[in-house]
């Protein structure tokens, strides 16, 4: 390969990851093509809470009553529950996390658009959480009283009568199926059912179909009345069950078992009440009433893992009122909002012992008796230590205004970097820009990653600092360029002079950067961590775009014939 | 070319003051910390469009509560900004509740609160932060500056780089603490990150000037004397040494106008210590270079 084949190389390549940030940071670009657009605009960048508003909050977790080695252990179980509580208030992607500062364990919370601060506060610090609940009266609230259903179902048994007399008398079945059919799912292709097997419909519907006396192509006499409501029925062809290829229908004996029924209906549904919902309702017997909880084998060390309880005195005594009132009922066991079991009581418990079943493991048992045992929560937490919130539409302003001051900058930049370097500011510009998309890309496609960046309003910062830095690279070439152009060096020589000799410069200044940057990331506070890490990103970027992007341009757009136009570099000709 | 080197003495006359100055009102007033460092509660509140309360009545509305160190402030948008000492949450959630109670309209933009053993957690942070940043850039220029230079030898160009440091570090703290006692302006922990990226940007400028040096010392051709090849130095470093301050200042200036007021006092910062940080890898660090030179000929 030859070194200018190998530049051509450098260059489309050059071009090809210009258009792949570019359409990445800016997917409406492709929008004429839906395909495209709708996957690269599900790539969004994560915005930290003070930029989309939401709230953190920071508590110190009580550690003292827990042994050193079940530390650990016992801040993820108190994670996870703070987890179960935050999804239970419908907060959309929660992050909760722990942190150790010296000693002291920290729970964070952090609840994207969260309105009401208050409310969130509770939710992660309410306490009863295990609860007793009883059947109450079903929710009536939807039904519709017994006569007027009936009247409505008479007038749809009439209707479905004078459509039977129109498909009798030989009317298109499909066109009336289209026109009357109360069943959504065959409606549209004319009441057409498909081939069946016997069984697979209800049985009222089932028998007609099978009737040997029902003949292919004709129309049932009679309305058939199913659950659904009235049918008619119209059978299009049979064949035998074989053809299907399931080999287990040819087991039947039956007359009918080794058919297959293609059909067709119209159906006229008949209105019911819905069934009742349970409605569980409060006992006032919770996880305050117990004294004690171990994890346990049902019947003596066989299978099934239980959380057995012990009630205190006055949760013994509800708890026998409860089970003498709802003798062979059920009462749900509710834990953090979610019901975990439901057992039917089979006999009056004055004794204060009762047994929680579920789908539980040993290990899950075991710590659900734990934590029962514990309190509320597995590690006690107070009022929140630190608390950072921010309402939506300051968050929304502050990213419309600092993006704005991003453009502006950027603006700026590119104006003064041409005005003074002119065609090397251009394609300084064009570096530039190939960065800014670099970066948005980067922001990203880090979603997609285990080490998702957020971008913050300090980050924003940094990001619009960083162009300015990133320009800094281009200063130091271009001006070594143009001292070697000087020094009386032709174009391409004093370029590659001038990268070669200003590499160590951008390497050593950039590395302080980097320096401060990591340890500002050490320390770690939401602030300066924004800030921080899009420095370091931005830094790593800018060297790399400089050296590879700015340095490809140039020497794709550079040659010979600016040797007698040097004023388009800002060298004055010295050959005269 | 500008003869640099020559003007040390008002350079230094300049910087010396202005660090007189900074020390000065550092001693006498002190930075105003925020509630990072202090605990407390700064929260934002904005009323309806007719216009915030005036700070007395806010302050009537609150006065049951009995917060200590509330300082009303209006800002821009009908909204104003509380601060006041609080050690526990409930604190602000009674705030809230008078708040609510008598101006129904209003909503609380921002809420930040900091308990006190979070802030001396934060105050000590931040001073492990500042000295492992001055250890890790001191352990970098000591890396930079390995390879022995004649004649001035190499840790001085370290010393000189420090100095310089120093230098932008302390006018920058003293303007704050200038802006502190009249304009209210509170450190917190962005004032500290600005920092820490002064203290980057102030090595890597005086970095590039003196590896212009030594790359000049190392074909010198004898008749050159050593403040002539500084000077020679400095000023071809100068075009690309005020054209990068220039774009980084452009673009913090565009963030402190446009940026929004969340992020206005941590750009201005870091505005005041790059510029300084230009000023000094300029007109200071390598007349450092030539002072130790003069000293060392002065002692022979």
């Amino acid at each position: 390969m030859t070194s200018r084949q190998k530049l051509l190389y450098k260059f489309a390549s050059v071009i090809i990851l210009a258009l792949a940030v570019g359409l990445i940071s800016y997917p409406k670009a492709v929008k004429f093509w839906p395909a495209a657009y709708e996957k690269l605009n599900k790539l969004k960048i994560n915005l930290g809470l003070d930029l989309q508003g939401g709230i953190h909050l920071e508590y110190k977790a009580d550690t003292s009553q827990i042994e050193s080695f079940k530390v650990d252990e016992a801040m993820q179980a108190l994670q996870d529950v703070i987890e179960r509580r935050v999804n239970a208030f419908g907060v959309s992607e929660p992050v909760i996390y722990t942190t150790k500062t010296g000693s002291e364990r920290r729970l964070v919370v952090e609840l994207a658009g969260v309105r009401d601060i208050n409310q969130a506060k509770s939710i992660i610090k309410e306490t009863p959480f295990l609860e007793f609940k009883e059947e109450g009266a079903p929710d009536e609230s939807q039904k519709i009283p017994e006569d007027v259903l009936q009247q409505l179902n008479a007038q749809a048994k009439q209707k479905a009568e004078g459509i039977l007399k129109k498909a009798l008398a030989g009317d298109d079945f499909a066109a009336l199926a289209k026109e009357n059919s109360e069943d959504p799912g065959s409606k549209d292709n004319g009441g057409d059912l498909d081939f069946v097997k016997k069984g697979d419909f209800v049985p009222e519907f089932d028998k007609v179909l099978f009737d040997p006396s029902f003949k292919d192509g004709a129309v049932w006499p009679q309305l058939v009345e199913s659950q659904f409501g009235w049918h008619i029925i119209k059978k299009i062809e049979q064949r035998p069950a074989s053809t299907s290829g399931d080999a287990a229908s040819t087991q039947g004996e039956g007359e009918g078992d080794n058919l297959e029924v293609h059909s067709a209906h119209i159906l006229f549904s008949k209105k019911v009440n819905p069934a009742p919902k349970a409605n569980w309702i409060s006992t006032g017997l919770s996880g305050k009433n117990l004294t004690n909880s171990t994890a346990d084998f049902q019947n003596q060390g066989l299978t099934e893992p239980v959380v057995s309880i012990q009630f205190d005195a006055d949760g013994t005594k509800l708890f026998a009122d409860l089970t003498k009132k709802n003798l062979s009922k059920q009462i749900a066991i509710f834990l953090d909002g979610q019901m975990i079991s439901a057992p039917t009581v089979q006999a009056e418990i004055t004794d204060g012992k009762a047994i929680i079943s579920g789908s539980f493991t040993v290990e899950s048992a075991k710590d659900l008796a734990r934590r029962l045992n514990e309190g509320a929560l597995p590690v006690p937490i107070n009022d929140p230590i630190r608390q950072e919130s921010v309402e939506s539409s300051l968050g929304q302003l502050s990213l419309e205004k600092s993006l704005k001051a991003g453009m502006i900058g950027f603006i700026i930049v590119v104006i003064f970097m041409i005005i003074y370097y002119r065609f090397l500011g251009v394609v300084a510009s064009l570096a530039l820009l190939i960065y800014s998309g670099l970066m948005i890309s980067v922001f990203k496609l880090s979603a997609l990653s285990p080490w998702q960046i957020t971008l913050t309003l300090p980050g924003i910062a940094g990001f619009i600092l960083s162009i300015g830095m990133a320009v800094d690279a281009n200063i130091l070439i271009f001006e070594r360029t143009k001292e070697e152009i000087r020094r009386g060096r032709n174009i391409l020589g004093a370029l590659d002079e001038g990268f070669k000799r200003a590499w160590t410069s951008i390497r050593d200044g950039n590395v302080s950067s980097i320096i401060t940057a990591v340890i500002l990331i050490e320390m770690g506070t939401g602030f300066v961590k924004g800030f921080a890490i899009t420095l370091v990103v931005g830094v790593l970027l800018s060297m790399f775009t400089a050296v590879t992007i700015t340095r490809t341009l140039l020497k794709v757009f550079m040659g010979e014939w600016i040797e007698d136009k040097l004023y388009l570099i800002g060298v004055k000709s010295q050959k005269n | 070319m500008i003869n640099i080197i020559q003007k040390t003495k008002y350079s230094y006359a300049f910087s010396l003051a202005l660090i007189g100055l900074s020390v000065l009102s550092l001693f006498f007033w002190g930075l105003k910390f925020g509630i990072d460092f202090t605990g407390g509660t700064r929260m934002e509140v904005k009323f309806s469009d007719s216009g915030a309360p005036t700070n007395q009545e806010i302050g009537d509305a609150l006065k049951d509560l009995n917060l200590k160190s509330l300082i009303v402030q209006p800002t821009s948008n009908n909204s104003v900004i509380l601060r006041y000492a609080s050690e526990e949450d409930s604190v602000n959630q009674n705030v809230t509740k008078n708040l609510t109670e008598k101006y129904p309209d209003s909503k609380q933009l921002s809420v930040d609160f900091v308990n006190s053993s979070v802030s001396s957690e934060l105050k000590k942070k931040s001073l492990w932060a500042i000295f492992f940043a001055v250890v890790g850039i001191m352990a970098y220029i000591a890396w930079a500056f390995r390879k022995v230079s004649r004649p001035v030898e190499s840790w001085k160009y370290g010393v000189g780089a420090v100095i310089a440091l120093v230098h932008d570090i302390l006018i920058t703290v003293g303007v704050f603490a200038l802006l502190g006692h009249f304009k209210g302006i509170e450190v917190g922990i962005p004032f500290i990150a600005a920092l820490l990226t002064i203290l980057g940007f102030s090595v890597h400028d005086t970095i590039v000037v003196y590896d212009r040096t030594r790359e000049n010392l190392m074909r010198i051709s004898s008749k050159e004397q050593f403040p002539d090849i500084v000077n020679r130095s400095l000023n071809e470093t100068l075009v690309r040494s005020i054209n990068t301050s220039l774009t980084v200042l452009l673009t913090l200036l565009a963030i402190y106008i446009f940026g929004g007021e969340s992020i206005k006092d941590f750009s201005l910062a870091l505005l005041i210590g790059v510029f300084f940080g230009t000023y000094s890898s300029i007109f200071i660090a390598s007349a450092l270079l030539v002072t130790s030179y003069k000293m060392q000929l002065a002692k022979k």
